[in-house]
């Protein structure tokens, strides 16, 4: 019975009890060691009995952490074969003959316990989930494994580590947490807050995005599970992934629900509540400078006309002082549209347990987020489900039926964020946002005054999205050949999107400067209302099988083999309709605007289709040596039919020198030592379709007119690429576990040697453009990206205080082998053996050749001796003659050295326990990367306060910022130059929760099981060089991310 | 039975899974948004929608919120964008400065040579093709007809641009050999002229719909290719100055040869188009009770006239984005939210003649009371000018201008101190940022009845007239030395214009800039001029720091309530005086008569030789 259940551990959904408990009981583990170890160490030695007789001893198991009974636990007399388990209720009973025997208790992902009976006949026993994680479970593809036999570079983390956190977005919670993860947020708008994770940095010149699976299924969201629902996440980092063949590449995700448990129904609740605002609000200069500055532009333009050109001193004079807020006004931008404090609350209700037949984890939740703007239109809104239900068919047949689904709300004004954080930036200081009689100040330009049109006067935006996931599978033991098991999946989900776009006329004021302070008004945007509508339909289906078996034969040969087939096709429709001239802004349905020219449609679809035949074999012999071989062998419609399918295997080995009997004896502060080492061919599968066909396509939204009719236009979507195929990923990867001093430290270290090759790029740079081919990418691009990470954990208790410390980093370094150079171009253009440009807008990556800013010009002298940009003034900046030619021209460009992802991305991490406090801590920073930030300003709009305090002038010489400048009329605004290109290095405080959980004999009054209150935050602390912008953004002009502060309790019952 | 059970569902399972094995079937999926190359090869209806995107990329973006005539010495582009450095001829193999701001659709962006290239892989991937589609005949000459006139364009911008090019008339595919010489500029105008003399075989007389190019259309751009080819900046008797110490003259124009009989071409193309009786210019002889401005006015925002020979439509249906065509708003002054782009210099407003056929001159003290009294009807159907009455207000202007005229002074009290801004200005109370700098906007092909803050006028661009092949025509005369005749077609113009004929003593050098200043006017705005100044070799003339107007009022007061008194009446008669345009100081540099082709493609393509001074 034993070795059944232990061969198939695995795949009993059972099992996923035992997952969860270990979850559930790490928080308050070492408390429990605190309690339990001193009491047997006081148990008084009792005499033998006679040998002859036996005893009955019996008692009751629990989860030292949550008290609750537990199934299945190995009781064994130590020595012996004799033992028994425990049963529903946790109890189990055994006879001894030796009273003065030790019983030894064991349950996967817990602390064995041995007790002497010391002559009791009754033993209750509280078990402490293992600290070491050697014997929890893990999630690897299509499968779990025990830690302690991982060979792969596998980092988790626990669904209750990521909830300390009030972050909105799961993604958002993984930033600093998982060596190996390379993640930074990129916008903090509602909605729109998912961060870019990259799995060991960037691999790729094309799509670097890794795979997510969400239990079991390929390329699921899990950017909004409910953070309560999520049991665990690994990240598969090296060819471990290859079970995922083609899609592995860039790293895999598993994403593991939680499920129901054996006991009673346990409800619980979660509800939190709290105020967000920006990490960084962006300062601007002021009316009286601002306004010096467009006096030196028009100074710097007409030096013989004076420095006062545009204003006058009277005019600067009463800018600075404030006493003409009608014709002088001063205008902090950010001030007038952000509101000091936005709401965000969540509510989480779950019910779980289960029986021996069925077992079930019921959850609700809702979760809201404000915007940081005064009247907002903006917000997101969340409703989410999930069912995920265990049932046992029959004493061989297992199922599970999991069924989740989401409705995600988004509301937005009819300006986008760019356009809004634009005019924000662009805000300029003398002019109102409000006048003082209230009413709405002039725009900027076609209507854009930001404080109104962040709010619901310019129409609406209302994005909704529903998303249903449902997932069935059977487990089929076969009872006539030991260790064999099928199993059967079958997921099916639905994405249905509609989005309504309410455009309507709205009002600002002008002023002509009438001495009445009469404003008048003035309609903007648009004429009359407008409405759009869209609406997206797709579905994915994927269905898999799995053959397993797992044996060990002679004690010490422990095989198991898994393979699988599996088929995955999806397809979307969408469709939208457009009317405008709308008599009245009554009714936004569509059938009340104006049946005219102007009505539109459109639509579209897409398919997909994949199919894959996959495996893993483990070996290992005696748990020492550990051999993994994984393939995959995967088939996709994307290519031609005789080049659909691609082989990707992955081998890796571990060696537990820990269990050497030369370790133990000579090393035996190591409790557990392994090495590891893998090594795979993995795929990306993240490119454009169909690149084999030569296809034609209509141009989107574009025609060409004949008298007054709109024209199709054909185009040559593509050159066919006839030979196109996947990236291939060479992952090597080197690393070793060990835990020490009885497991109070733990570390993980892991060097990795990846080199993608056959990179879809195009040729452009060597093909001339006279032959006007848009060229098909072709899979000539390489890239190696080499990089270690590592987590050290040291834990300890002293009292009743316990702690962890711990400390991760991940540094990537990535390196262009192979790219299409333009022949001709000097070394330091050149992208081969530089890291990776990133990729532009446009898909272009020569934004990274950059002029070297190495000064500014003070005076008429130092311009004229230098090489410089003809027309340069003093103020200007001095572009280096990288080539020495005396001359500055496109030779002088040199490549950037770095880009916009952090090559070293570090955490730390600290927990204490002390009665019943708990508080959690994660710091975290990156280091390595630039961005290129550039403020349009000028006439135009405002600029950093930073540039205008120190701006070189005719009396300030001397700075090293360069004089007030114009839109981009200046060289060194048109021209890439590392002036403008900042270090985006920062350290942050990026999650701090306090919490304190009401002591038991409390409960027990109110009737509860547990009562805990907490405080949270996100972005608490931000520590960078750069004070322009936070420093995980990409410009100015995106939503900031939020500082929250939210506090909360979870009370179970 | 548990057994029973059991083997049942395995049976259930395996099936579903052996279907899978037919995996060619499974994978075997089409792109649901594109045509295969058999549809489209093998329809004539889908070969027309390939045929439109040649025109689209042919005849660009006319419109859109950069104008070619910004790039000369018409018009100031207010957010410069780089225009400037471009105007001061810093262009250099690395960069075309505001020629290429690839972030938007300017006009300029497919007058370069990586689009005009893919715009004729475009007509060579047709020609590859076009013989082997089936359908009727006409059909499909037609469609060869339209093809060659599109590839003859696109080769004469890029020899516009560049002179000399490779010449490719085959569809590349991944594996060929890509290195390719320049062919001269004479090669180049053959080929030109034998696309066209093909496209003319070909095409029709008309169409059901206007648009699309015709055989009187390949006939009046053959006239205009032959101009140009005739012209000074491709005559090595006369492009010394530019080609000299260069290694490769015939790559920039003709190196000998008859100049006389290159011109004589140019008149005999011209001539055709005239002999064609097809086209006629619009209100030629304008009626006593006409207004003449109001004539050109009607002309250019008709939706096609006699006069036009080939006609770019918009629709205000026409899906652009914010850069694409909207010319009302760019153009339009800022009181009215409009952004105040492609601003008329002071250089060409003070061009335009008196009404009586005098020149405008500041130093005439009448003259500067008030520049735009008596001046020419083209003057007032061109610019718009401080006080004169323009379209209807947007409602919070309107409250603050009710007379609708525009307002482009300032208002000063006795003490010299400004008191007041006009609302187009770039003091005023509206979007002041988005005022011109020179004094006056665009008002060629605006189309008043619009507001272009919501709504996008439908008024075609002329890509050709008949107007433009009559100059042409008096160029080539002029140039022959046939002065009578190049007078006659020249007052042909005037005289619709309203203005009086050029004497008869009017000869030689005077003739010929005489003429030069009537195309100058004539064809403001019509995209001429860029390329004018270039091959007249005047470029020394045409980029200098230009010129703008400064208008002021004296008012009496220490303060005014508004830039006009209530009764319309202003404060005082506006004082006119000429000033620089601020920062609007242009350069030129000889190198420029010819782009360069960038550093990337010369490294690209070892064959090819760089035009001189890059």
């Amino acid at each position: 019975m034993k070795k059944t259940f232990h061969n198939l551990w695995f795949l009993k959904p059972e099992n996923y009890f035992h997952k969860l408990s270990i979850t559930l009981k790490i928080v308050t583990l070492l408390l429990v060691c605190g309690l339990t170890l001193p009491a047997f160490s006081l148990t008084p030695g009792i005499p033998a009995a006679d040998d002859q007789q036996q005893i009955k001893v019996s008692g009751t198991i629990t989860d030292a952490s949550t008290s609750e009974a537990m199934i299945g636990v190995n009781v064994q007399i130590k020595g012996t074969t004799i033992g028994a388990i425990s049963d529903a209720s946790g109890k189990y009973s055994l006879m001894v003959t030796d009273p003065n025997a030790t019983l030894v208790f064991s349950f996967i992902g817990y602390v064995n316990q041995e007790i002497p009976l010391g002559g009791k006949t009754t033993i209750d026993v509280a078990l402490a989930s293992e600290v070491t994680g050697l014997e929890e479970v893990v999630v690897v593809g299509y499968s779990t494994q025990k830690r302690a036999t991982v060979t792969g570079s596998v980092v988790v983390a626990k669904g209750d580590d990521l909830k300390k956190s009030p972050a909105m977005n799961i993604s958002n919670n993984l930033i600093g947490r998982m060596p190996g993860l390379t993640a930074v947020s990129r916008s903090g708008e509602p909605g729109y807050d998912n961060a870019t994770l990259r799995i060991r940095g960037s691999n790729t010149l094309g799509d670097n995005s890794p795979l997510v699976v969400v239990d079991g299924v390929a390329n699921r969201d899990m950017n909004r599970l409910n953070p309560n629902d999520i049991e665990s996440i690994t990240i598969l980092k090296d060819a471990s992934a290859a079970i995922y063949g083609s899609q592995a590449a860039n790293g895999v995700i598993l994403v593991t629900t939680k499920r129901g448990m054996l006991g009673k129904p346990k409800i619980s609740l979660n509800l939190s509540a709290g105020g967000t605002q920006p990490t960084v609000i962006p300062e601007m200069a002021d009316a009286a400078q601002y306004s010096e500055m467009l006096n030196e532009i028009a100074y710097y333009k007409t030096p013989s006309l004076g420095r006062n050109q545009k204003y006058s001193e009277a005019d600067l004079q009463q800018y600075r002082d404030g006493s003409d807020p009608w014709g002088h006004p001063n205008t902090d931008w950010f001030d007038e549209c952000f509101k000091p404090w936005s709401s965000q609350n969540q509510m989480t209700a779950s019910i779980s347990g289960g029986t021996d037949n069925m077992k079930y984890f019921l959850s609700l939740g809702t979760r809201y987020q404000d915007a940081v703007y005064k009247n907002s239109a903006t917000n997101f809104r969340q409703y989410d489900f999930r069912t995920n239900i265990d049932g046992k068919l029959s004493k061989n047949i297992d199922i599970a039926f999991d069924v989740a689904g989401r409705e995600e709300l988004r509301n937005y004004p009819t300006r986008s964020v760019g356009d809004s954080f634009r005019m924000l930036m662009r805000g300029k200081p003398n002019m109102p946002a409000y006048w003082p009689n209230g009413d709405p100040g002039p725009d900027i330009e076609y209507g854009d005054n930001p404080v109104v049109t962040v709010t619901d006067a310019t129409g609406y935006d209302q994005d909704k999205r529903y998303v249903l996931n449902s997932n069935l599978r059977l487990n089929i033991n076969i009872p006539w050949v030991q260790g064999l098991l099928l199993t059967f999946n079958g997921s099916f989900d639905k994405n249905i999107a509609f989005r309504k776009l309410w455009q309507t006329p709205w009002y600002l004021y002008t002023w002509d400067g009438n001495p009445e302070y009469i404003t008048t008004k003035g309609k903007r945007g648009f004429d009359a209302p407008q409405l759009t509508e869209y609406m997206a339909d797709g579905q994915r289906v994927a269905v898999n099988a799995l053959v397993t078996y797992e044996r060990t034969f002679a004690a010490r040969h422990t095989v198991k083999v898994l393979a699988g087939t599996e088929r995955r096709n999806g397809f979307s429709d969408n469709f939208n309709a457009f009317r405008k001239n709308y008599i009245s802004t009554a009714v936004d349905q569509l059938f009340a605007g104006a049946s005219d020219q102007y009505m539109a449609n459109n639509g579209s679809a897409s398919q997909n289709a994949y199919m894959s035949y996959f495996g893993r074999v483990n070996y290992d012999l005696s748990r020492k040596y550990l051999i993994e071989f994984v393939w995959r062998y995967d088939g996709s419609y994307m290519f031609p039919e005789d080049k659909r399918f691609g082989f990707f295997p992955g081998i890796s080995a571990g060696w537990r020198i820990s269990e050497e009997n030369f370790w133990k004896n000579s090393l035996g502060l190591f409790n557990n030592f392994k090495i590891r080492g893998s090594w795979g061919q993995t795929g990306n599968d993240r490119i454009d379709e169909y690149q084999y066909l030569t296809t034609y396509g209509f141009v989107d939204s574009r025609t060409y007119v004949y008298g007054g009719a709109d024209a199709k236009l054909l185009y040559e979507t593509k050159i066919p690429n006839p030979n196109v195929t996947w990236e291939i990923a060479n992952q090597a990867n080197i690393g070793f576990d060990a835990s020490m001093f009885n497991n109070k430290i733990s570390m993980s270290f892991d060097y990795f040697n990846n080199v993608r090759s056959q990179i879809l790029i195009q040729r452009n740079a060597s093909i001339p453009n006279s032959t006007g081919l848009t060229l098909p990418p072709e899979n000539i691009g390489k890239v190696k990206n080499t990089g270690f990470e590592g987590i050290i954990t040291y834990n300890n208790q002293a009292g009743d205080l316990n702690y962890s410390i711990s400390a991760n980093g991940s540094y990537s370094r990535n390196e262009v082998l192979f790219w299409d150079e333009t022949p001709g171009i000097p070394e330091y253009q050149r992208a081969t053996g530089k890291p990776m440009p990133t990729q532009n807008w446009d898909g272009t990556f020569n934004s990274q050749l950059y002029y070297q800013a190495i000064g500014i010009f003070d005076d008429q002298g130092e311009i004229d001796g230098t090489p410089h940009w003809a027309g340069a003034i003093p103020g200007d900046v001095i572009f280096e003659d990288v080539n020495k030619d005396d001359v500055i021209d496109g030779l002088d460009r040199v490549r950037g050295e770095k880009n916009n992802l952090p090559r070293f991305i570090y955490g730390f991490t600290f927990n204490l326990g002390y009665k019943g406090f708990d508080l959690a801590i994660l710091f975290q920073g990156a280091t390595g990367s630039v961005q290129y930030i550039s403020p349009e300003s000028g006439e135009i709009g405002n600029f950093y306060k930073e540039a205008a305090d120190n701006r070189w002038t005719p009396e300030n010489t001397g700075s090293a910022y360069a004089r007030t400048w114009n839109r981009d009329e200046e060289y060194w605004r048109s021209q890439g130059n590392t002036y403008w290109l900042y270090n985006m290095d920062y350290l942050r405080l990026k999650n701090f929760e306090l919490g304190y959980t009401l002591p038991s004999s409390v409960n027990k009054s109110l009737n509860i099981e547990a009562l805990r209150f907490y405080i949270n935050g996100m972005n608490l602390l931000t520590f960078s060089k750069q004070k322009l912008i936070d420093p995980e953004l990409e410009s100015g002009t995106a939503y900031p991310l939020q500082r929250v502060v939210t506090g909360g309790i979870t009370l179970t019952f | 039975m548990k057994k029973t059970f059991m083997i049942l569902m395995i049976i259930s399972v395996i099936p579903l899974f052996n279907s899978c094995t037919k995996s060619s079937e499974f994978l075997d999926k089409k792109p649901l948004g594109e045509y295969s190359e058999t549809d489209v090869w093998s329809d004539p209806a889908l070969v027309e929608t390939f045929v439109n995107m040649m025109y689209r990329n042919a005849l660009g973006w006319p419109f859109s919120i950069e104008r070619l005539s910004d790039y000369s010495d018409e018009s100031f582009f207010t957010p410069d964008w780089d225009v400037l450095n471009f105007n001061k001829s810093l262009m250099t193999s690395d960069g075309l400065l505001g020629w290429q701001v690839d972030w938007a659709t300017p006009h300029t962006l497919h007058f370069r040579w990586d689009p005009l290239y893919a715009n004729a892989r475009r007509t060579n991937i047709f020609f590859s093709k076009i013989n082997d589609v089936p359908g009727d005949e006409a059909v499909i000459d037609n469609l060869k007809g339209q093809a060659y006139f599109m590839r003859a364009w696109t080769y004469f911008y890029l020899t516009a641009l560049y002179g000399g090019v490779p010449i490719i008339t085959k569809a590349y595919t991944l594996n060929d050999e890509f290195e390719v010489a320049r062919n001269t500029y004479e090669e180049c105008i053959s080929f030109i002229v034998g696309q066209i003399d093909s496209a003319a075989l070909f095409l029709p007389d008309a169409y059901p719909t206007d648009g699309h190019v015709t055989r009187g259309a390949a006939l009046a751009f053959k006239a205009r290719v032959l101009l140009y080819a005739a012209s000074d900046l491709h005559n090595s008797g006369k492009n010394g100055d530019v080609t000299s110490g260069f290694s490769n003259p015939e790559l920039l124009g003709y190196v000998g040869g008859d100049a006389n009989a290159r011109w004589t071409a140019a008149k005999n193309a011209a001539k055709a188009v005239i002999d064609l009786n097809k086209y006629s210019l619009y209100k030629a002889t304008p009626a006593p009770a006409d207004s003449v401005a109001q004539n050109f006015v009607e002309l250019f925002t008709s939706k096609g006239t006699n006069e036009d020979i080939l006609l770019q439509f918009f629709t205000p249906k026409t899906d652009e984005n914010w850069d694409g065509y909207n010319p009302g708003l760019y153009c339009g002054p800022n009181g009215y939210h409009n952004w105040g782009n492609n601003t008329p210099l002071g250089d060409l407003v003070d061009e335009y003649e008196m009404k009586d056929g005098s020149k405008f001159d500041w130093a005439n003290l009448t003259h500067k009371a008030n520049p735009y009294l008596n001046r020419e009807a083209r003057f007032y159907a061109t610019v718009l000018y401080e006080g004169v009455q323009w379209r209807k207000r947007p409602s919070d202007a309107l409250q603050i201008d009710p007379f609708s005229k525009i307002q482009v002074g300032y208002v000063y009290n006795p003490g010299n101190v400004m008191i007041k801004a006009g609302l187009d200005t770039r003091s005023g109370p509206i979007e002041d940022w988005n005022g011109g700098k020179t004094g006056y906007y665009l008002r060629k092909y605006v189309d008043p009845a619009v507001d272009p803050q919501y709504v996008k006028q439908d008024v075609p661009f002329k890509h050709l007239r008949y107007g433009e092949v009559l100059l042409n025509y008096a160029e080539a005369c002029i140039e022959l030395g046939q002065d009578a005749e190049a007078r006659t077609y020249i007052n042909l113009i005037r005289k619709r214009a309203g203005q009086p004929d050029l004497p008869g003593s009017l000869t030689g050098d005077a003739l010929r800039q005489a003429y030069r200043h009537e195309r100058r006017i004539e064809l403001a705005f019509e995209d001429h001029r860029f390329w004018d100044v270039r091959r007249w070799l005047v470029g020394e003339i045409a980029y200098k720091q230009t010129s703008a107007v400064d208008v002021r009022y004296n008012a009496t007061e220490t303060s005014v309530p508004s830039y006009r008194k209530a009764d319309g009446s202003t404060y005082g008669a506006p004082v006119f005086a000429k000033k620089d345009t601020p920062g609007d100081s242009r350069a030129w540099n000889k190198k420029i008569y010819f782009f360069p082709i960038m550093r990337d493609e010369m490294n690209k393509n070892t064959l090819l030789v760089q035009n001189p001074g890059y």
